[in-house]
């Protein structure tokens, strides 16, 4: 997974042994119907990977992807009725007429996310579907080509079909494989495991979702230009856009498991040849049996195993959880951590909050609120709940576009950001309730953030584990976070913030929900941040451990700055203990006081 | 037609304000009231318009049966974009089964009731309204009007509402929230199927007419905000409208496009209104 | 009538709650204080049947809650007034009091307890036909409570009514539960952050931190100890 030529290599041969498999049925099948069987679950092997890319590692749920199938099938089949063009170059172009179209599609879709994508992306292969009824391309036939059968990708043996269709199935393993490995598969298996989080640690969710969808649309395309010649050989709209098409994809990769290179695989290998052979016994006597058929498995699935096949299969043999994680394999120095780093300029602010203000519907969560994060300070910033802290928080970096007011960071202005771009500027960030990406393990969840610095996963790891030996953390790299305890959460967190390179990080509430001792460790390493050129800003609810943590308080309440300074001094001050204490607790102790 | 639709997308933005589940499987349930509505015409004699009725019973009791034993099984608790996707997947593997065991029992063969209105019209100034849609149309309308009555001046229909608002809450007031999406699931399936009772008035009757409609209903309640009974049946009209619209301006074909693109229209142009999550979820 | 013995509470392999114990008797107002995070909330829904109990016993009037669920737990006169109110926004401010008398024993009574109602809290009347979502937050927080106060409880769970409001409207609320206890002699189990307003009401009090209880005692007891001031302001 990260570096060196067994990382490189690793998986490889699973692939090379499927392929091999299917070679060897290729060329040992005797009826043409088994032949069928092999390219029906080849096709729709790819079909459940393609759907993956955007689907599984992205987690964008598309009911409408059998849209680049049908623009495969259709843009290869026109051009070589008007252009008389190959297939073999026409299902190029159409792999590129649908990466386009996932770019139109992608673009006003991705603003819309969960169920509102889902729901939307139902409409374009509909609308397509329309179009293609109304141009009056019902039907078209693919013409015969005697003269030149291999131009036209016709062939006689059904051996050289099932060589096609292996090809494109093997080129989409590959790159399924690639994107797995590369930053873009980490990035989108975070955003799909915690979008804001991931936002956060400077993947820019947008444009990742874009990739993932644009590369998804390529081999959906193939597939479908390899399918209409041959399976279809006549192509209709309900053949190649209907529900049918999307149906068959999401049966294969639910059955088989989502997010998972082999799901689609395991699932097409079991759930065509299945249906095939439904079709042909009793087709004829029940028509629909395939529907049915293809709905009770996805009923069943979604109530006995919703993860599906391949996870489950992974869960039994849960000793098998890859013993030596990426760590081992990056041993040796890594790069070095942002140990020495001068220290910014001495007068100017790092960052500037100026007269911000922000509201929600009958809630001033913010009213004007101004301060300075000098370089090399830890700030403590205080009130009870409500305050607006968290609010604060969210509008510095980036979640939140301030009402009115700005957001300096080195004298730029920050408050237009998207967070990914704020947190690439050097602002890392952790959450009040603990934002981990629960289904990537402990050293995966910091490499989203090391990714922000390296693109190769080899030197985003080794940016990874240095954090998580910053944070005394790195002997459970290899672990789930679902595993750790409350302390190491927050430890794990901070690391990902860390391996970001941050210059300033802002820390919400680490403190909550610790022990007196995982209090104390937390403060240790939050107090060893400065001299490691990171300045801190810090919210936390309970002031004792401020106190002695900060070098200057902020208090917020009701979205306003009631007072600043020094621990010791603010905490003496009438405004601050009512805020915290209320009003008849102050006359109370100025009762008591002599 | 446009209140037909209205009906209809009252049941799913019941189960999904309630629920806050997709129905998938929605057409389909409308597709069996039609049968059922058929076949009581073609044994009974029975009007379709009071066989709209007539099934509403048997299919709130199919509806809340089928929330006892499937979706429980995939609502409250959990990763709510997890148990999104479980729930959409469920109801549409409840679509596909019920669909093609139907073609299976009752072969694809089209069918038609055959009312004596189906084919009058009343002349309304210049313009000729097919009997058995305008009689459809104020059933659909009395049916809306019954619904929303039952959620705004009943316990329970309020009950139903608290639980959709603020499920936590509800619980701390009695209100048994489960019972009430099991409540909510069989009036949807109820109001679905009527609906397609009154559509088998005059529309052709086969096993896969619920996939051309299940679109329709979710344009419709997307239009009147996800989730808003009076928006869903506002929604409903709109779309009857709009179809008509387009018929008038473009050929037949493209009757359902001009819908779609409306439909991917309001999802474009009110984002932060129908998602608005990114803000609140930090 | 309340009484809870070694209950924990685990969220996600985090735990909320450790081996909490504490008692209310009937008519009894007991306080827990304490800051944030400290599992003032989650004990309020375990007691409610928001959350499931990992370990310890629930009893209530005798009766062990078990797993009841929580609507099941409301119909036996546990009234529970959620932390961020929680009105049903899209219901009037009247169907939110509707709702609060829902259980049966409140039903009958509804028209007497919309009087009480009205009468603690003037400006539920005026709005009565409005949405609950409409509402200023100090309104929401008088609907929550009034909604709470529908359910003729026996026992009134409080969580946090003064969060988000202005100094001058928590004053106001703290006035209303007293008078409320006054007229009703009802059993309160209230949480607060706000250390003073909580403890002068109540007839005993408790302090949780970070999952347990550290201290326990009577109003005048705990207002004299330095120690409830260091758990806030460790000063």
């Amino acid at each position: 997974m990260a570096g060196g030529p067994r990382g490189r290599a690793a998986g490889l041969l699973p692939i090379a042994l499927v392929l091999g498999a299917g070679l060897l049925l290729t060329f040992t099948l005797q009826e043409r119907y088994h032949h069928r069987i092999l390219t029906l679950v080849l096709v729709w092997a790819t079909m459940g990977l393609s759907w993956n890319i955007i689907s599984g590692y992205a987690g964008q749920t598309s009911f409408g992807h059998q849209a680049f199938f049908g623009i495969g099938a259709y843009v290869t089949v026109l051009l070589i009725l008007h252009a008389g063009l190959t297939p073999w170059i026409g299902m190029l172009v159409s792999a590129a007429v649908a990466v386009v179209a996932a770019a139109l599609i992608g673009f006003p879709t991705f603003r819309l996310s969960g169920i509102y994508f889902a729901l939307a992306t139902l409409a374009y292969p509909l609308i397509l579907r329309i179009a293609m009824d109304f141009l009056g391309y019902q039907e078209v036939a693919i013409p015969m080509a005697r003269e030149q059968p291999a131009l036209y990708m016709q062939f006689r043996d059904p051996r050289a079909n099932d060589l096609l269709c292996l090809g494109v199935f093997g080129a989409t393993l590959l790159l399924s494989r690639a994107i797995e490995r590369a930053r873009l598969g980490y990035w989108l298996r975070a955003l799909r495991e915690n979008e804001a989080a991931a936002e956060a640690m400077g993947v820019d969710t947008f444009r990742c979702k874009m990739a993932a969808y644009m590369l998804s649309a390529a081999p959906a395309a193939i597939a479908g230009a390899v399918y209409a010649h041959v399976v279809l050989y006549v192509v209709t709209p309900d053949s190649v856009f209907g529900t049918l098409a999307i149906v068959q994809t999401l049966v294969v990769c639910l059955v088989g498991g989502i997010g998972s290179l082999w799901g689609p695989v395991i699932g097409a290998a079991l759930m065509l040849p299945v249906s095939e052979m439904l079709d042909t016994w009793v087709g004829d006597r029940f028509p629909g049996i395939q529907g049915v058929m293809y709905g009770a498995a996805l009923v069943a699935i979604i109530l006995v195993a919703p993860e599906g096949l391949y996870w489950r299969l992974r869960g039994l043999r849960r000793g098998a959880r890859p013993a030596a994680p990426p760590v081992a394999v990056v041993a040796g120095p890594g790069p070095a951590p942002a140990v020495s780093r001068a220290p910014d300029g001495g007068g100017e602010p790092l960052l500037e909050a100026r007269g911000v203000s922000k509201a929600f519907i009958g809630l001033q969560a913010l009213d004007d609120v101004s301060f300075a994060v000098r370089a090399g300070e830890i700030l403590g910033i205080i009130g009870p709940n409500g305050a607006g802290k968290t609010t604060l928080f969210n509008v510095l970096n980036g979640f939140l576009p301030p009402d009115r007011g700005e957001v300096r960071y080195r004298g730029e202005r920050i408050s237009e950001l998207r967070p990914s771009a704020v947190c690439r500027r050097g602002i890392g960030r952790t959450f009040q309730v603990v934002r981990s990406f629960p289904r990537l393990t402990v050293l995966e969840n910091a490499m989203v953030g090391g990714f922000v610095r390296d693109a190769e996963p080899a030197a985003a790891g080794a940016r990874a584990l240095a954090a998580l030996e910053r944070t005394g953390l790195a002997a459970r790299a290899g672990a789930l976070p679902g595993s750790l305890t409350t302390l190491e959460l927050r430890l794990m967190e901070l690391a990902r913030c860390l391996a970001t390179d941050p210059r300033l990080v802002l820390l919400d509430e680490p403190l909550a929900g610790l022990s007196a001792e995982g209090v104390e460790a937390m403060i240790a390493h939050i107090r060893r941040l400065p001299a490691a050129g990171v300045t801190v800003v810090i919210i936390e609810h309970t002031m004792h451990a401020l106190v002695r943590l900060a070098d200057r308080l902020l208090v917020l309440d009701h979205g306003r700055r009631v007072a600043d300074g020094l621990p010791a001094e603010v905490t003496q001050r009438p405004e601050v203990i009512e805020a915290y204490l209320g009003t008849r607790w102050l006359r109370r102790a100025e009762h008591h006081r002599p | 037609m446009g209140g037909i639709y209205a009906v209809m997308s009252i049941g799913l933005a019941l189960i999904f304000g309630v629920m806050r589940v997709v129905n998938f499987a929605q057409g389909d349930f409308m597709m069996l009231g039609m049968y059922l509505t058929y076949y009581l015409a073609v044994a009974y004699r029975l009007d379709p318009l009071l066989g709209a009725l007539v099934v509403v019973p048997p299919f709130f009791v199919l509806g809340v049966l089928v929330h006892r034993a499937l979706l429980v099984r995939v609502t409250g608790g959990g990763d709510p974009q997890r148990q999104m996707d479980a729930q959409l997947i469920l109801t549409l593997g409840l679509s596909l089964i019920i669909t093609n065991a139907t073609t299976m029992v009752l072969s694809p063969m089209p069918r038609q009731i055959r009312t004596g209105y189906a084919t009058e019209a009343f002349g309304l100034g210049p313009l000729l309204v097919n009997q058995a849609r305008a009689y459809a149309f104020v059933m659909a309308v009395l049916l809306a009007v019954v619904v929303f009555v039952f959620l705004t001046r009943t316990d329970l229909g309020k009950a139903l509402r608290a639980a959709a608002d603020e499920p936590e809450a509800a619980g701390y007031q009695g209100i048994d929230v489960r019972a009430m999406h099991g409540l909510a699931f069989g009036i949807g399936v109820a109001l679905v199927a009527a609906a397609g009772g009154l559509l088998a008035t005059y529309h052709p009757i086969e096993p896969t007419v619920g996939v051309n409609f299940i679109v329709l209903m979710f344009v419709a309640v997307v239009l009147g905000g996800l989730g808003s009974i009076p928006g869903a049946f506002v929604g409903g009209l709109v779309i009857g409208l709009v179809q008509a619209v387009t018929l008038l301006v473009l050929p037949l074909q493209l009757q359902n496009a001009g819908v779609f693109i409306a439909f991917l229209a309001v999802l474009y142009l009110r984002p932060q209104g129908l998602f608005g999550r990114r803000l609140r979820t930090v | 009538m309340l009484s809870i013995t070694g209950l924990s509470v685990a969220y996600g392999g985090l735990h909320a709650l450790e081996r909490v114990s504490l008692e209310v008797r009937a008519g009894e107002f007991v306080t827990i204080v304490g800051p944030n995070g400290a599992g003032k909330t989650t004990l309020l829904k375990a007691i409610s049947g928001a959350v499931p109990a990992a370990a310890g016993r629930i009893e209530y009037g005798g009766r062990d809650l078990g797993r009841l669920a929580a609507a099941a737990r409301a119909r036996l006169g546990i009234a529970h007034v959620p932390e961020g109110r929680k009105v049903f926004p899209s219901l009037t401010v009247l169907e939110n009091l509707e709702m609060g008398s829902y259980r049966a024993e409140a039903r009958r009574r509804r028209a007497e307890g919309l009087d009480m109602v009205y009468a603690l809290f003037p400006p539920l009347r005026e709005r009565r036909g409005e949405l609950a979502g409409t509402l200023s937050g100090g309104q929401q927080q008088m609907l929550a409570l009034g909604r709470g106060l529908m359910a003729r409880p026996d026992l009134l769970l409080l969580d946090e009514p003064s969060q988000g409001l202005a100094p001058r409207l928590i004053e106001a609320i703290f006035e209303a539960i007293a008078r409320i206890r006054e007229a009703r002699g009802l059993t309160i189990l209230l949480v607060e952050q706000r250390v003073v307003e909580a403890v002068e009401l109540c007839d005993r009090a408790y302090v949780l931190e970070t999952g347990r209880i550290v201290l326990e005692g009577g109003r005048e007891t705990l207002l004299a100890d330095p120690r409830v001031q260091r758990a806030y302001l460790g000063a």
